[in-house]
């Protein structure tokens, strides 16, 4: 409570001049939207939406928005760590000797950046992760562990096996759109180390390869962690791109829902706050990792 | 020597771009095949009420998903849904994702071009949905003018008609239907179009506000099975489970369940 008081104790009549004219802009614009807008709000119905009881099974389960929640989750989690793979290659490539090797670590980097992201999301998903797919014949293996008993593990892992390929394919595209940005994160660490390091490292024998793996990515990979952190939470945001490729996530459960139920501002402010909770919560979290790191 | 070396690195970087983006080979073999082969069919649709939609239990439920479960029982497989975004579903189809679409798609000229359709199994017509004060009064001709705005789905059979019906009156294109309802609820668009029966339920809900406009159907049409070009033996399936339900009047009573009454309502948050 002291803290409380402090808080208030604190404001000077400016302050609340300013929070009185918020109040007044935002209770306008809802006054006039209420006004205008020919809605019947049914709030009510939306938390059995997330967590819903069964009329069949008699139980309690995870509906639409949630499993859309935790799709996008798992998709963020794979494709992050697989971006993080990519692109720590794609950064080493960007600073190669060879010059074939950085034209082409250029070139891949600069059509992600000058393409926009839906055009890159269809044109990877046709031509690329459907043909892996297709290549790799998951749709029948996934099928096949679908239509066996007790698979939570894999349930636990990758949601619905049925919807496997489709996760894979989401996971594939959105971790070749970050990897371009992840790249350049990795490439901005790498030639941030003094030239001095290389060049230690070189003096005492070690080859270009120990050179990387030894001196030059462990401090490169330490600096860039708080950029890579943020590129993290814009890849959570970017997952719902995916939806348009129909992968089952949150964007694509909450399209659903609306066009079954026709609630459309209730189905799409939860949405909302659940990747705002999402990413704000991990902005959170990693704020606080650094100041520890820092501390240390 | 500096310009080949990087002329090289370009040329590679083509290459590999283009070795990427050759598509596979198409199946030569029947989809009927592959339906026998995996035990299962895969249907793509995308989500329409009272076509196909999700129940308060998070399951599909509507007259697509009974046609589509009473095909594989007849074929003896299991049947896996597919839904997916309708700007995508043909490409999706095409390249392989479902073995056939059954989602309403009605036959039209251009599509035809790029997939194949099945018999009827489902007749519908577009009606115009309006808002009641902003169209008192109006008839079809005075619809077409510049002062009318009219709301569609991206992409629907709805914004092609209504493009063409009433070329003088403003277009508003939305990506699902709800949003165009809402905007002649709000009275942002004078009207939309939707295949009955939704604008008939449309106005049961909102009897003060909307209206449906009395004209003849627009664009009545057949609703198809849709599956790639080149498979007769696939057509030919199709075609003749078709026909058979229509001859048992199975189809004809799901339709009208679906379509007719609202007993299906309380299932659905609507």
């Amino acid at each position: 409570m002291p803290n409380v008081q402090k808080f208030f104790s604190r404001l000077r009549w400016p302050d609340y001049l300013i929070v009185a004219v918020l109040i007044v802009f935002f209770g306008y614009i809802w006054f006039s939207i209420e006004g205008t807008l020919n809605y019947k709000w049914r709030w009510e119905l939306i938390p059995s939406y997330i967590i819903g009881w069964h009329s069949g099974r008699e139980e309690y389960f995870a509906n639409l928005l949630l499993q859309g929640l935790m799709a996008t989750i798992r998709i963020s989690i794979y494709a992050s760590i697989l971006a993080l793979i990519l692109g720590t290659i794609l950064g080493v490539a960007r600073c190669s000797a060879n010059l074939t090797v950085r034209m082409l670590a250029r070139t891949y980097l600069e059509f992600l950046r000058n393409i926009p992201p839906v055009v890159v999301v269809f044109i990877f998903f046709f031509f690329l992760s459907q043909q892996l797919i297709d290549a790799l014949n998951l749709a029948r293996w996934s099928r096949g562990i679908a239509r066996q008993e007790d698979i939570w593990l894999w349930k636990f892992f990758f949601g619905d096996m049925r919807r496997f390929p489709s996760l894979i394919s989401g996971v594939i595209v959105l971790a070749l759109f970050e990897s371009a940005f992840v790249g350049e994160i990795v490439r901005a660490g790498i030639q941030s180390i003094p030239k001095g390091q290389r060049e230690a490292a070189r003096s005492i024998g070690m080859s270009r390869t120990q050179e990387l793996r030894y001196i030059v990515l462990p401090q490169a990979m330490r600096k860039v962690v708080p950029p890579m952190a943020n590129q993290f939470i814009t890849l959570i945001k970017d997952s719902s791109i995916i939806s348009l490729i129909s992968v089952q996530e949150l964007t694509y459960k909450t399209v659903e829902l609306v066009a079954s139920s026709r609630m459309i501002f209730e189905a799409w402010i939860t949405t909302a706050t659940f990747y705002f909770i999402v990413c704000f919560g991990l902005s959170r979290l990693f704020a606080r990792l650094e100041k520890g790191t820092k501390s240390r | 020597m500096k310009l080949p070396k990087k002329l090289m690195g370009m040329a590679l970087a083509a290459t590999a771009a283009l070795g990427l983006a050759v598509p596979a080979s198409a199946q030569d073999q029947s989809v009927i095949e592959t339906i026998k082969q995996d035990g299962v069919i895969r249907i793509g649709l995308s989500l329409f009420v009272p076509w196909s939609m999700r129940n308060k239990n998070g399951d599909l439920i509507g007259y697509e998903l009974d046609v589509g479960r009473k095909l594989a029982e007849d074929m003896g497989v299991e049947v896996e849904f597919t839904p997916t975004a309708w700007d995508g579903i043909i490409p999706a189809l095409v390249s392989g994702n479902f073995d056939v679409i059954i989602s309403g798609m009605s036959y039209t000229p251009q599509r035809n071009l790029t997939v194949n359709f099945s018999n009827p199994y489902a007749f519908t017509g577009l009606a115009i949905l309006a808002n009641k004060d902003m169209t008192a009064g109006m008839s079809l001709e005075d619809m077409n003018s510049p002062d009318v705005t009219f709301a569609a789905r991206r992409g629907a059979t709805p914004a092609v008609v209504i493009a063409e019906k009433f070329p003088k009156a403003k277009l508003l294109l939305f990506d699902e239907d709800g949003a165009s309802t809402q905007e002649v609820l709000n009275g942002n668009a004078h009207a939309t179009m939707a295949s009955q029966p939704t604008p008939n339920r449309e106005v049961g809900r909102n009897p003060d506000v909307l209206t449906v406009i009395e004209a003849p159907l627009f664009d009545p049409r057949g609703e198809g099975f849709v599956m790639r070009k080149g498979d007769p033996d696939a057509l030919n399936y199709f075609n003749n489970w078709i026909a058979q339900q229509w001859r048992t009047g199975w189809l004809e009573e799901r339709h009208n369940y679906w379509f007719a009454t609202e007993d299906w309502a309380d299932q659905v948050a609507q």
